[in-house]
């Protein structure tokens, strides 16, 4: 095996110990996973970032192989550029199979704009990049949303209770009686978000259906929340497991018991400190 | 009987650490042990499995993988086992990502399967990889795929793909799977593809977000749904690749068993508390 793989594995059952060290106490173990973990995806991200959004679609649209002309006032700008850094500004423009489009120079702005809020005296220009940003999401959304959620959802509440095809009762598939459930609580459920009247006398009585409703709802998404919390525990036993064998030098078992000593021996001393009751 | 209840009140009071260990060994001995408890495919999972079968061979199917490590024990057993499935029918699978992790998650799947089927890169499958956007990038490729994609991960422009010819557009798909573990994902994808297209799809998805796309999978906007980890493992039973998702079923559900005990005890002494605290 590869040192690269033992030295990964070495690290991840590290970390792994490191937050599962959590549940015994805060430790400085806990404390070392969680600031690089923060400080590794805030790298990570960024880099993803520059490297899938900004290199490639954004420069390799406003410099792309495809043209590239050495007599071009654009792709000299552009040669400078690869004089300083040619690991982002390749020799004869960027090849991402893009064709130029400069209509690019506008997120270009855009995005300049964005970062100038850090200087105080600019940071009313990061405004309209937000204000675009935040519009053409709102636009997009809109009509997701109406088209899946409300227009769909209407139609796949209502129409099945026509559909004479169904049998009465089914545990699992459609059938007339769970189609009637599910119309029940959709309403009961919106009646219940209805503020305009109080909620008393027959109003109350279905408004409590709804809440019911809402309930068993909660507590489906609470179990299959814990589902998922169990099933990343497996994951990561079973990567412990597998890196306590031979090939992995016995990572696993080394780090528990040097975490296991350390932190006994934390223990042993903070017991022997006076307590300070004055708090 | 209050011999019983001072039990109970004792037992709720008891250090959580205590809680944590238990179920963590309840977790790690069926791992060491296992039970073999019986798995059985849901309507659901059955529905995924049914749905893919009905595939002409050759068909077109567009695996978009929205997960990353850390939820990788639920989605990627489940997509292992559909990539056995896709590859054994000789379909041609088309993989995208809406989440950078994706597609490492993706290139280890397909090298764990691919082999086995002699399957070759560019004209049996092909990673399109990660594309930044969110929904911009599911839109743009409803309109023009090409547009978006215009390499693949390994920077061959997709023009020189054998796979790619007669590929311009998300409708020239005819089946899209969404391994999704939340946002950008399967939800999205129903939103701007599925919905508005003639092109079906279905999805596996993390536990946590079952509750938000089953509504969908009744309606029939999405054809099925393989649910969290015992969503692959039934996946995995019903293509006849056991795997992670299988072996990890039995600690599953020791651990649920636990928790529900101790969800009861909780309450059993809750509500010991309650009646011996009344006043009136």
């Amino acid at each position: 095996m590869i040192f690269n793989e033992i030295f990964g594995a070495w690290i991840a059952v590290f970390f792994t110990l490191a937050i599962f060290s959590f549940l015994y106490k805060d430790n400085p173990f806990y404390k070392i996973a969680e600031h690089t973990f923060i400080g590794v995806s805030a790298g990570y991200w960024l880099s993803i970032g520059f490297w899938t959004i900004i290199q490639p679609n954004l420069l390799g649209r406003l410099w792309p192989s495809e043209g590239y002309s050495e007599s071009s006032l654009w792709y000299n700008i552009y040669n400078i550029f690869n004089t300083l850094v040619p690991s982002i500004f390749p020799d004869g423009g960027i090849d991402k199979g893009h064709s130029m489009d400069l209509t690019y120079l506008i997120p270009f702005v855009l995005g300049m704009m964005m970062i100038l809020s850090i200087f105080k005296r600019f940071s009313w220009m990061a405004r309209w990049g937000i204000a675009y940003t935040v519009a053409i999401a709102a636009g997009l959304r809109a009509y997701g949303y109406l088209n899946s959620y409300i227009l769909n959802q209407i139609k796949a509440t209502i129409v099945p209770l026509a559909n004479t095809g169904y049998p009465i009762f089914h545990i699992s598939e459609p059938s007339l009686l769970n189609n009637l459930i599910i119309l029940i609580g959709t309403i009961t459920g919106l009646l219940y978000f209805f503020f305009s009247k109080e909620q008393t006398g027959n109003f109350g009585k279905l408004t409590r259906v709804g809440i019911y409703f809402l309930m068993i709802s909660f507590g489906a998404s609470f179990g299959f929340a814990v589902m998922g919390r169990i099933s990343l525990l497996i994951g990561r036993f079973v990567d412990l497991i597998t890196y306590s064998k031979a090939e992995h030098h016995h990572a696993t078992l080394w780090i528990l018991v040097i975490m296991v000593i350390i932190l006994a021996y934390s223990a042993f001393m903070d017991s022997k400190k006076p307590k300070n009751d004055n708090i | 009987m209050n011999n019983i209840s001072n039990f109970i009140l004792k037992f709720t009071q008891v250090d959580r650490r205590w809680i944590f260990l238990i179920i963590g060994l309840s977790v790690l001995l069926p791992l060491f042990f296992p039970i073999g408890l019986p798995i059985r495919a849901t309507a659901t999972t059955q529905k995924v499995y049914d749905t893919f079968e009905s595939l002409e061979p050759n068909s077109k199917v567009l695996l978009s993988c929205e997960y990353g490590p850390s939820t990788k024990p639920e989605i990627h057993p489940m997509v292992v086992a559909l990539l056995h499935q896709l590859f054994r029918e000789d379909h041609k699978v088309y993989v995208t990502c809406l989440w950078p992790d994706g597609q490492f998650m993706a290139a280890e799947a397909l090298n764990e399967v691919a082999g086995l089927y002699n399957k070759v890169y560019g004209n049996d499958y092909v990673i399109l990889g990660y594309k930044p956007g969110n929904e911009a990038v599911i839109k743009g490729m409803v309109r023009d795929l090409r547009a978006i994609f215009s390499t693949d991960v390994k920077n061959t422009k997709v023009d020189e793909i054998p796979m790619m010819e007669g590929v311009y557009k998300f409708e020239d798909f005819d089946f899209l799977f969404s391994a999704s573990a939340g946002f950008p994902g399967s939800i999205e994808w129903m939103q701007y593809a599925t919905d508005n297209t003639n092109v079906k799809m279905s999805t596996g998805t993390t536990s946590i977000m079952v509750n938000d796309i089953m509504p969908f999978v009744v309606s029939d906007q999405i054809q099925g749904i393989l649910a969290g980890m015992p969503g692959a493992a039934e996946y995995e039973k019903l293509v006849g690749k056991p795997g992670i998702g299988t072996s990890g079923m039995d600690a599953q559900s020791l651990a649920h068993l636990v928790i529900v005990f101790f969800i009861i005890f909780g309450n059993i002494g809750y509500f010991i508390e309650r009646n011996k605290t009344k006043k009136y």
